[in-house]
């Protein structure tokens, strides 16, 4: 039988990354059912967004791990895309003015650098955006990511330093021997090990099951049309007003909206992404046209210079949701050697180099982000045993 | 020299690229695809993915039936964002 110290399940953004802090001093192997990062993490926009993160404790999180960003391309020694181009959050009409004024100097309390502009401005720097908007918020300290890029960077840097990688290879069963992790089955073959790390996204409470516990995560579905490459556009990365009360309010979706708001960004090779919605639809990647069609109209309205530029393919990812917008990075409470790191929905990306650094520091059992990881304990949800789905 | 043929021509990615990218141990078309960009561009692999399917052939034992496992999505051809918005049954006229 194979052995590792350490067994983590998922090769998305966030396992490569967490393989990446632990392959210094243990034997890692890293189980992925499909491909690296070709699920949520393959299937997303590509920014950085600082000031769209709820005030407090949200906010702290995503700046410690801008700050990861800062170095990440060298650390990694590869190109990832990494760009600091500022982005900016579109007030589509006067209703939401006063909701995104208070927002902005709760930001600015939090300390985030954002402001207003006015439409006149908000044009000058997003020349695609529609003369009818109210205007903006503009944030210098939001930055982007080729998410592609990202977790192929940190597929290869763990590979140099010895992480084994397993592709195509399902997990089936987690096997307990006197409350303690003793092994992963996979459809491969058996590996022993005292140690999992549940990194699988929205599909972590079907690996928690395999261990009784019942995690408060749901798939929330995201849908981004992709366009023909075009010539430079976009500055940054664009969200509407929409999307942050999308975002930060609701829980349910309006059913007549799919859960619409814009996120609009470009790749280096020029293709658009614009987004998005969320939806709860189980793992159903099926997506109805009238939900591609409410996407496109949201988009060409807030940017109508979008209107003769070509849609190519659409993509869908399920987004790990948690009902606080923050992720679980844990330890379980009734299992040695299991811990949970998932539940970052739309904030993988942002948060994916920070999730490495906590689960390491979780492992290593040291101090450094006490403050951090009790904020993200699975107990904080009161019934955790009971699984949402 | 055949290395430098073009198989995927909206996003330029050479045979060389994708030899090197099954070395590398992409063993299916999406994890070339990922790796290589080959089938992303305009034509969404209409063009590259019988080309893809040869080299993979070619190059390993791996059941090419069995390596193809990208998947196609809407829309099936490119269409303008103004049409799309328009295409969905409860879109106003």
């Amino acid at each position: 039988m194979e052995t590792a110290d350490v067994v983590i399940i998922g090769g998305g953004v966030i396992g490569t990354s967490i393989a990446y802090r632990l392959a210094a001093n243990r034997k890692v192997m890293l189980i992925e059912k499909g491909e690296i990062g070709a699920q949520t993490s393959g299937a997303c926009d590509k920014a950085i967004f600082l000031q769209s993160k709820k005030p407090g404790f949200p906010i702290k999180l995503a700046k410690a791990s801008r700050m990861v960003y800062e170095n990440l391309e060298e650390e990694l020694g590869m190109n990832i895309e990494f760009q600091k181009n500022g982005g900016m959050i579109v007030i589509e009409n006067e209703s939401h003015l006063d909701f995104m004024k208070q927002f902005v100097k709760q930001q600015n309390k939090a300390g985030i650098h954002v402001k207003l502009v006015n439409q006149k401005e908000a044009l000058a720097f997003q020349p695609c955006l529609s003369t009818t908007i109210a205007g903006a918020t503009y944030s210098p300290e939001d930055a982007e990511v080729n998410p592609l890029l990202l977790t192929q960077a940190f597929a290869k840097a763990v590979k140099r330093k010895g992480v084994i990688i397993r592709r195509h290879t399902e997990v089936t069963d987690i096997v307990i021997e006197n409350g303690k992790v003793v092994a992963v089955q996979t459809a491969k073959g058996k590996i022993a090990t005292e140690l999992v790390i549940n990194a699988a996204g929205p599909f972590a409470p079907k690996i928690a099951e395999m261990v009784g516990i019942g995690l408060p995560i749901m798939p929330r579905r995201g849908v981004i049309l992709i366009s023909e490459k075009v010539k430079p556009m976009i500055h940054g990365n664009i969200l509407c007003s929409q999307y942050i009360a999308t975002k930060h309010l609701s829980h349910q979706t309006d059913d007549t909206s799919y859960g619409v708001g814009l996120s609009l960004g470009q790749t280096e090779s020029g293709n658009l992404l614009i987004g998005g919605n969320r939806e709860f639809k189980g793992y159903d990647k099926s997506v109805e046209p009238e939900v591609l069609s409410a996407i496109a109209r949201h988009a060409r309205r807030i940017a109508p210079s979008l209107d003769f530029i070509r849609i190519i393919r659409t993509m869908v990812g399920f987004r790990p949701f948690t009902n606080d917008g923050l992720p679980i990075i844990s330890e379980a409470p009734h299992v040695k050697g299991f811990i949970i790191a998932a539940g970052h929905e739309g904030d993988g990306i942002a948060l994916a180099p920070i999730t490495g650094l906590l689960v390491a520091s979780l492992v290593d059992r040291d101090l450094r982000y006490k403050e951090f990881l009790d904020q993200l304990k699975l107990d904080r949800f009161r019934a955790y045993n009971v699984s949402p789905n | 020299m055949i290395q430098n043929m073009l198989i995927c021509r909206c996003e330029e990615v050479l045979l060389a690229d994708i030899v090197a990218s099954i070395e590398n141990g992409a063993g299916t078309l999406k994890a070339i695809k990922m790796e290589t960009r080959a089938g992303m561009g305009i034509c969404q692999g209409r063009t590259c993915r019988m080309l893809l399917e040869q080299v993979m052939d070619f190059h390993t034992d791996i059941n090419v039936q069995e390596a193809n496992n990208l998947s196609y999505n809407n829309p099936v051809r490119p269409i303008s964002l103004a049409n799309l918005s328009r295409s969905g049954k409860d879109s106003e006229p």
